[in-house]
């Protein structure tokens, strides 16, 4: 934690509404890592996924306007812009022209090639609380928030009846949101 | 829908991830409204996921942001234009300096169109190379999902382990049987069974009710002797497995039985 600035959300939408560098500066060193992460689980491609994470954070900036503070915070908003911008990516011709491999070492190598890099969030502990997720806990949510499968993809993925999606995500999420209460 | 029920619903949590239906979006917009309570219970689980992404954050290179940044605020970026610019005035004649930048250009041009192929190979090398170390980090993955499949059946704590014994045909075949009580599942581990003869397959059969019920066919082929789903069955009263024609047969071949046990 080396930046003493930290802002309250409201004050930076403020900022940002009114177009503040600085205010954009700062979104994107705490978020750009954590945009990036979802961009790369999705692709496995860094200099397509970078690609990606550039044309999201223009488009951050471009429809700022358009997001709207009463139905969820803005780091949800911003997911889901670039969660989708990324399966437009996938779903484009010129992706598709690619052989797909899925490749979870590149990701593991590449990860740790850039730990040392100085973080401003402590994510460290974030990191170890998140590892003590149930496997089966962990598949779901990422099922969702990084391979941005829907709940009928869900739902056949996991040989389970869509209600159930709800309910055993309720559960999981309640189980992550225990894990982190002691992180800030 | 009160709005307890709305919250343990898990619409809160899918909508927070982004994959609601439109009518669930409406539906939850509206509650939002509504209650402060739902808002504050939103914002919660809005702040796990965040947590959440950023324990799985990956940096990006550096350059992006410059990128990003360049393409925002062009006018701050932008190179110092406002220096004079000086006019060449020096200007070359003589044909016979042209045709020395000429000879050099095409000297260029040949020792270019060289590099390009010794490059263009050297990548195609590279790119072979990359493939098929891909492909084999691919198989590897696959073998490991089998084995943690394997183990997941075998440690499940509603599992009951049957051991099939082998008939007098095949005395020294064993085979297992792994059936999930709470499910029905059923999983055959068929490790121990003898090489099957070309052109024939093992078939599992349940005995349910005195009467044979066909339980899948067991692949074995590639020498991989995997545990393996089969149907499901809620009862049975034994389990046995065949040696029958590649594909099955309708009703089992009684005197090709080779392991058998009864529940």
């Amino acid at each position: 934690m080396t930046e003493s600035t930290k802002y309250r959300e409201e004050d930076l939408i403020i900022l940002l509404r009114s177009g503040e560098r600085p205010a954009f500066e700062y979104l994107y060193d705490n978020y750009s890592g954590a945009l990036f992460g979802i961009i790369f689980k999705m692709i496995n491609d860094q200099h397509l996924a970078e690609d990606v994470l550039q044309e999201a954070f223009v488009k951050i900036w471009n429809n700022f306007s358009a997001y709207d503070a009463t139905k969820g915070r803005l780091f949800t908003w911003m997911v889901n812009l670039t969660r989708n911008l990324t399966i437009d990516t996938i779903r484009s011709k010129a992706y598709k022209k690619q052989t797909k491999i899925q490749n979870s070492d590149i990701a593991v190598s590449y990860v740790t090639n850039n730990i040392n890099e100085s973080e401003r969030f402590d994510t460290l502990g974030l990191r170890n609380q998140v590892k003590l997720l149930k496997e089966d806990q962990k598949q779901i949510i990422d099922l969702a928030y990084f391979d941005g499968f829907t709940q009928e993809e869900i739902s056949k993925k996991l040989g389970i009846p869509l209600g159930t999606v709800k309910t055993r995500m309720r559960a999981a999420i309640s189980v992550l949101k225990k894990l982190l209460v002691s992180q800030n | 829908m009160n709005k307890e029920e709305f919250i343990s619903s898990g619409l809160l949590e899918l909508y927070a991830m982004g994959i609601c239906s439109p009518e669930e979006t409406k539906t939850v917009e509206d509650f939002l409204l509504q209650y402060p309570e739902v808002r504050a219970e939103l914002n919660e689980i809005e702040i796990s996921l965040e947590k959440y992404a950023q324990a799985n954050s990956i940096h990006p290179s550096s350059s992006v942001k410059e990128k990003v940044f360049n393409e925002i605020f062009p006018d701050s970026s932008k190179l110092d234009i406002s220096a004079p610019v000086v006019p060449i005035t020096k200007s070359y004649s003589g044909s016979r300096f042209y045709k020395l930048v000429a000879a050099a250009v095409f000297v260029l041009l040949i020792g270019s169109l060289v590099l390009n192929y010794s490059y263009y190979e050297k990548y195609h090398e590279a790119q072979n190379g990359l493939d098929v170390a891909l492909q084999r980090v691919e198989q590897q993955s696959k073998k490991n999902e089998a084995m943690s499949t394997d183990l997941d059946v075998v440690t499940n704590k509603f599992t009951l382990p049957v051991v099939l014994k082998g008939t007098e045909k095949s005395p020294d075949a064993v085979a297992k049987i792994f059936w999930i009580k709470n499910t029905g599942q059923v999983y055959v581990d068929p490790t121990n069974l003898p090489q099957v003869p070309a052109g024939k397959q093992y078939q599992l059969w349940a005995i349910v009710d005195g009467k044979p019920v066909d339980a899948g066919m067991i692949e074995t082929s590639n020498g991989t002797y995997h545990i393996q789903k089969m149907k499901s069955f809620g009862k049975a009263d034994a389990f046995a497995i065949t040696l029958e024609k590649t594909g099955g047969s309708p009703s089992p071949t009684m005197d090709q039985m080779v392991v058998f046990s009864k529940m």
